[in-house]
């Protein structure tokens, strides 16, 4: 259903809602944007186009969260849960698609994690919509869309002095019952900003038969090129919305067993016991990342596990751009000779 | 402004006349405001070759990827080139695999500087002779006084110029004021104790521990950092408060003597996080106390890297 929210009646709506839950928005913390809770006279930092620095992945998988607490003579105790309804206002598409690529992570038929589950179950999305698109998203190149409904409960539309507010679920449209229904004519200049806005981005590389020509090129150059000035840290992948990759750590001197993000960019992070090391340079780590991306995703759930949100575009600390690191891909050969 | 020209005419040089067998310069990033590290082995590569204040990176990060028998050709600013010196006392590279072309450096210019200020969506940044930046973005042409724009480590460094390059392409700059760095190191030290500590919980408690300030880094090269290690385990592995700080105050302390303080860390981190107050603090007791700076030459250990038998303390030896 189309509703209408005017501008100035946002901050009473979030206070309302902040009587049963927590809500969580885009706010200034230092020199970026960040999802904190709403507190009494907060100020929303929603107005640019572009996410905030640390994806809200991190509001379900925390960078560091204990699992469990080891009690005296060997036993444990479980970490009680927090599972306070939220609500997070304000997330943009790319990052609320990359939570349902998430879900088939986290809550495989088998194997459901407990705190992913619990959090995403008591977390509504409301989505707000990319009417000027960021330079270095590319949402839409590889499936998504600055309007893109994936994972949201609602999404807003901004038309100037008011938003345009789709509800996509019933919980969504509960939260939003006291507004006026939007006109015809209202919803029809919704939907021409939500076109404008995706045309206006340009497509970043070609995925038509990406996933073979990476597939093809497992041994290629490529790789060692296009990681040359890799520097290995972490920040495309802790900023990344669909990374999710953890590791385990008895703390031994808190008594806890804690799970702490990781990632494939690591050396540690394949390196095993025995010394032996799988992905012994950047150059299979860097593989690892895209191809992680860009195949793997693709065989297990028919979808690239990337959103185009931008942001390992924006703070790699040396300028490498996944978009020309694709493109490039594109340009291998299809066939390799057959050894 | 660097003479482009120059710089690559003698990048081809050496390529040509197989003095080096590659340089390590930059080139043009995919985004106008990150130009990339680059690694040219051929002359006709270095046609690639772009220098300009937005080229962040401490080149020397990359000298201890190499085999010690590569000869290198590297474009060095101030930093980079104490960096290096500071590499080859430690054994991480010999100096006649090494050919430095030095570049006087008149600061490397805070991208996060011209987006708060032209908005996040910059079309071009062009470099003018009145030390404006003019920068174009979708709100508009901008015209920037470039020292405004300065990466903090930049606008108070001491040696803007390379200090042992085999050629120097342009003209040398009068050398920084040790006042100014001296001044910050003043003013927080004038901080009450609990201001200090809260300063430093704010800065380090934001870490998400990518190690980007590590990677960074050129005199980070272990095979093996501390936080890797699982026994024993110095510090937390997690973004508890005590990881955090463990994390930041250690690094900062194996720094002690040997970094150059060019801020190629801060300028890494993702989460905006100053770390310069506390290498710089080190850096400032280096200058008073063992009148001390670490890469002016090749061959003066850092006070912390020398054991002599009449060591006053024991435990050494």
């Amino acid at each position: 259903m189309n509703l209408i929210l005017k501008k100035d009646q946002l901050n009473h709506l979030l206070n309302s809602w902040r009587q049963d839950y927590e809500v969580y928005a885009p706010q200034a913390l230092q020199n970026y944007t960040h999802f904190l809770p709403l507190q009494d006279g907060f100020e929303l930092a929603f107005d640019k186009a572009h996410n905030t620095r640390i994806p809200p992945k991190a509001l379900f998988l925390p960078t560091s969260e204990a699992l469990l607490k080891f009690t005296k003579f060997g036993g444990y105790e479980q970490v009680p849960l927090e599972t306070a309804p939220r609500i997070i206002f304000g997330i943009r598409p790319c990052d609320a698609h990359a939570m349902t690529m998430l879900d088939t992570v986290f809550e495989q038929e088998r194997y459901t994690d407990p705190h992913w589950k619990a959090r995403r179950d008591a977390t509504l999305l409301v989505g707000l919509g990319c009417h000027e698109p960021c330079q270095t998203g590319f949402c839409t190149t590889v499936g998504s869309g600055p309007f893109n409904h994936a994972g949201l409960d609602a999404i807003l539309t901004d038309l100037g002095e008011i938003f345009l507010v789709e509800t996509l679920t019933e919980k969504g449209e509960q939260l939003f019952t006291q507004l006026e229904t939007a006109t015809e004519e209202q919803s029809k200049q919704a939907s021409e900003v939500q076109q404008a806005a995706a045309a206006s981005m340009p497509i970043a590389f070609e995925t038509e038969g990406l996933k073979e020509k990476l597939d093809q090129n497992f041994d290629s150059p490529y790789w060692e090129e296009i990681s040359r000035s890799c520097l290995g840290c972490g920040v495309c992948t802790f900023l990344c919305p669909t990374c999710f990759c953890f590791d385990i750590v008895d703390e031994a001197q808190r008594g806890e067993r804690v799970r702490n993000w990781d990632t494939c960019m690591f050396r540690t992070y394949s390196l095993e016991a025995s010394g032996h090391n799988p992905r012994p340079s950047r150059v299979e780590r860097t593989r690892q990342r895209l191809s992680h991306k860009y195949t793997h995703w693709v065989d297990q759930i028919n979808q690239i596990g990337c959103t185009g949100c931008g942001r390992c575009v924006r703070y790699c600390p040396v300028g490498l751009d996944i978009r020309a690191m694709l493109r490039k891909a594109s340009q291998l050969p299809s066939e390799v000779a057959h050894v | 402004m660097h003479d482009l020209d120059a710089l690559k005419a003698e990048a081809k040089r050496l390529l040509e006349e197989g003095v080096v067998e590659m340089i390590i310069g930059f080139k043009a990033g995919d985004t106008p405001l990150h130009p990339q590290p680059a690694f040219f082995k051929t002359p006709e590569e270095v046609d690639q070759l772009v220098y300009n204040a937005l080229c962040q990176n401490n080149l020397a990060t990359y000298l201890t990827r190499f085999p010690k028998t590569l000869k290198i050709g590297m474009l060095v600013r101030g930093c980079e080139n104490r960096s290096v010196n500071a590499l080859v006392f430690e054994g991480q590279h010999p100096r006649e695999a090494l050919y430095l072309i030095g570049v006087p450096c008149e600061g490397i210019i805070d991208w996060r500087k011209i987006v708060a200020q032209a908005g996040e969506e910059v079309i071009s940044v062009t470099e003018q002779s009145d030390n404006t930046i003019l920068v174009e973005s979708k709100s508009g042409f901008f015209t920037l006084e470039k020292n405004t724009l300065l990466h903090e480590s930049c606008a108070r460094c001491i040696h803007p110029n390379p200090v042992s390059a085999d050629i120097v392409i342009g003209e040398l700059l009068p050398e920084g004021d040790p006042a100014l760095a001296r001044e910050q190191v003043a003013a927080f030290a004038e901080l009450s104790l609990p201001e200090r500590y809260a300063w430093f919980r704010q800065e380090a408690e934001r870490c998400i521990r990518c190690y980007a300030c590590r990677e960074a880094c050129p005199m980070c090269y272990c095979e093996e950092c501390f936080v890797d290690h699982i026994s024993p385990r110095w510090t937390e592995s997690g973004t508890t408060p005590a990881g955090m700080q463990g994390w930041h105050i250690v690094r900062a302390f194996h720094q002690t003597g040997r970094c150059t303080s060019c801020g190629a860390c801060e300028r890494a981190c993702p989460m905006d996080i100053k770390m310069t107050y506390l290498t710089e603090k080190l850096n400032e007791d280096m200058r008073q106390k063992y009148n001390f700076e670490v890469g002016m030459d090749t061959t003066t250990p850092p006070p912390f890297s020398t054991i002599t038998l009449d060591d006053k303390s024991r435990f050494v030896v």
